[in-house]
């Protein structure tokens, strides 16, 4: 399973943190609240009984005072319903019926022996306090004061509480996902440094300017890349002093060996066969120079000017000596493409060159163009090529193997590397696939959008 | 056949090579050691590379320019356009990057002797404008003065010349000029540049040879 990430993991903490620190307000806040209100509730719970008992206590002194007479002259509201007790026998209104139940007998032991008290019972109609208070004569009075109206206070209080709560959580998880996306934004733009690099822009560099925070990163990333880039730079540069100081020589190697030519009908056969084998080498030497050389510069971005392409790619084979009749151009495709002649008569050439040495020879040049994209098919007659040899055929010094190649080996192995940088320097690419019908087909693809 | 190059291996392996197909040549390691032969006894070709100690290749085409238009080749392992470009507006006909095919360089010096000669000598004197193109003088005219071109400019006019008003490409011009199958089109780049110094009262504004964008150009009428 994918491991959640930074951001993810963030945004998760935030919120953890805000539901811990908001819950636990609301727990306090409630019990504090809940305590408060009791506390009050049963002062004046106390109070008003004590007036009741008052009250009561100046009904029963008449003579043969009636009881419930007595009840009913209490202002009681509709919370609290008052009981006496008067020789063992309750009394309550009609209208309380049951009421006696709801007296704890422990309670009512204690203000039996003479002592008031209060106590928090569960009625069948919520919670409620029981006050007790004895009267002259052995008579007990009762209130039980409901407290339906508190604790519906208190269910609001907790649910706005909770409310509070998920709110506050979702808050946390927000500025997480808002403070992560702010960290995490410079790392972006590490990012899309490296993937600029990546496709070959040395110069992508981070300002360390922009997030003092990060300057560590953004130093050692900028190192990394300078590094990086003359690393490369001097592997070029060893490329290009190598084969340029190759040359010299080579010149003098190429004038001495076609001295030797001229006379090898005079030389004896091996001899003859000797310089022969010079002369075919240094040809390749020379070769093999002049692509590395061209490799070496081969970075540097395209010339690009409007070309007939058609008509380089004619002229291509005609310097090939292979017919202009491969050359077929779809209907609709722009005649000028803007290209770097060299570059591509370079990369043209070199596939004609593998068909040729490889491929049993091309037999189509086949030019379209399609949204903005310039396509080309250069299409052998060779037995194709496997898959797995498809991914490296552009790598440098890997030479084709085939029954149909000529025997020569005048391959460089450097040409559909040569291919592959000059295509990718118009911002283009080539592969090899299966041409319908057997044999290979070189597919480029290279933008006609000038940049 | 006057050869400066200052690697006496090189140098001696091309004279070698340079007899064998039929030239007379003669060698010499330095720019004023080439410039001195060539004053004494005139060479009909000077090959020349580019690094040589003291007066370099630059100054010394430069200097040999300055006597006459005598054919010049430069064999250099130097391949930035940049020097290229320099080698070529400082006076040189060709360019040819080392190592060379002794094959190579000796169609390139067969061309060169080539286009000494007048071509089509039975073409009549083309006039456009102010401006005579005498094929068979073998000279040009401006406003009746002669104008001094190398044979490679000469050549390149007559080319234009003769087909009055047309493009010609750079490929086109490469073949019937140079004689190169496939070449390098900044050879004609800049030798059109060359020419129109000296056929141009505004070189920068032309407006006798033209320019044709992706196509080449034409010579107007």
């Amino acid at each position: 399973m994918r491991r959640p990430g930074l951001h993810v993991k963030v945004m998760a903490t935030f919120a953890a943190g805000a539901l811990a620190i908001s819950s636990a307000v609301a727990v306090l806040s409630y019990d504090l609240t809940r305590s408060t209100l009791l506390a009050s509730r049963q002062r004046s719970a106390i109070r008003t009984a004590y007036f009741d008992a008052n009250v009561v206590q100046a009904g029963l002194s008449a003579d043969d005072p009636d009881v419930i007479a007595v009840l009913r002259s209490l202002d009681t509201g509709a919370t609290r319903r008052p009981v006496i007790f008067r020789g063992g026998q309750p009394y309550a209104r009609n209208a309380d019926a049951g009421i006696t139940a709801a007296i704890p007998p422990a309670l009512r032991a204690m203000v039996i022996s003479g002592r008031p008290g209060i106590q928090r019972v569960r009625t069948t109609s919520g919670a409620a306090f029981v006050i007790g208070i004895p009267l002259d004569d052995g008579a007990e009075f009762y209130v039980v004061d409901s407290l339906a109206e508190l604790e519906e206070t208190l269910r609001t209080l907790s649910l706005v509480l909770t409310l509070v709560a998920a709110g506050t959580t979702a808050a946390g998880a927000g500025v997480g996902a808002y403070s992560s996306r702010r960290v995490l934004r410079p790392l972006s733009r590490v990012v899309a440094a490296a993937r600029d690099i990546a496709a070959g822009d040395l110069d992508a560099r981070l300002d360390p300017a922009t997030e003092p925070d990060l300057e560590q990163l953004t130093g050692s990333f900028n190192h990394m890349v300078d590094q990086l880039a003359e690393r490369i730079a001097r592997d070029r540069r060893f490329a290009a002093d190598v084969s340029h100081e190759l040359r010299s020589p080579l010149q003098t190697l190429a004038a001495a060996a076609s001295v030797l030519d001229r006379r090898r009908g005079t030389l004896d056969d091996r001899s003859a066969l000797a310089a022969s084998l010079i002369t075919e080498e240094v040809e390749r030497f020379q070769d093999l120079v002049t692509d590395l050389l061209e490799l070496a510069r081969s970075d540097q971005p395209a010339e690009r000017k409007d070309i007939d392409v058609a008509e380089i790619a004619r002229q291509v084979c005609r310097n090939r000596r292979l017919p202009t009749s491969l050359v077929t151009v779809a209907a609709g495709t722009p005649r000028c493409w803007p290209l770097d002649q060299r570059r591509f008569e370079q990369a043209l050439g070199n596939l004609l060159d593998n068909a040729t040495r490889y491929g049993g020879g091309p037999i189509a040049v086949s030019l379209a163009a399609e949204a903005g994209t310039g396509m080309i098919n250069i299409d052998d007659d060779g037995p194709g090529v496997a898959p797995p040899l498809r991914a490296i055929i552009f790598d440098r010094f890997v030479r084709g193997t085939s029954a149909n190649a000529r025997g020569d080996g005048a391959g460089t192995g450097l040409g559909l590397a040569l291919v592959a940088e000059h295509i990718a320097a118009h911002g283009g690419r080539v592969h090899v696939t299966d041409r319908p019908g057997g044999g290979a087909r070189f597919h480029i693809e290279i933008p006609l959008a000038n940049q | 056949m006057l050869v400066i190059e200052d690697d006496d291996r090189i140098r001696t392996a091309l004279l070698l090579a340079l007899e064998d197909e039929g030239y007379e040549a003669a060698g010499a390691a330095t720019a004023e050691d080439g410039l001195a032969a060539q004053r004494s006894q005139p060479a009909d070709t000077v090959l020349i590379d580019l690094m040589l100690p003291g007066l370099d290749g630059f100054d010394c085409i430069r200097q040999l320019r300055r006597d006459d238009d005598v054919p010049i080749v430069v064999v250099s392992a130097r391949t930035d356009t940049h020097d290229i470009v320099a080698a070529l507006e400082t006076g040189a006909d060709d360019y040819l990057i080392k190592p060379v095919a002794i094959k190579e360089l000796s169609a390139r010096l067969r061309a060169l002797r080539r286009r000494g000669r007048a071509d089509s000598p039975s073409l009549p004197t083309m006039t456009f404008g102010d401006l005579q193109v005498r094929p068979l003088a073998g000279e040009a005219t401006l406003r009746g003065e002669p104008v001094t071109l190398t044979r490679t400019e000469f050549r390149l006019l007559c080319e234009l010349a003769t087909h009055p008003g047309m493009v010609l490409s750079r490929q086109q011009l490469l073949e019937r000029v140079w004689e190169y199958d496939f070449g390098d089109e900044r050879l004609v780049d800049v030798h059109v540049g060359r020419l129109r110094q000296k056929i141009e009262d505004e070189p920068g504004a032309p407006r006798r040879l033209l320019t044709v964008r992706g196509l080449g150009y034409k010579l107007q009428r």
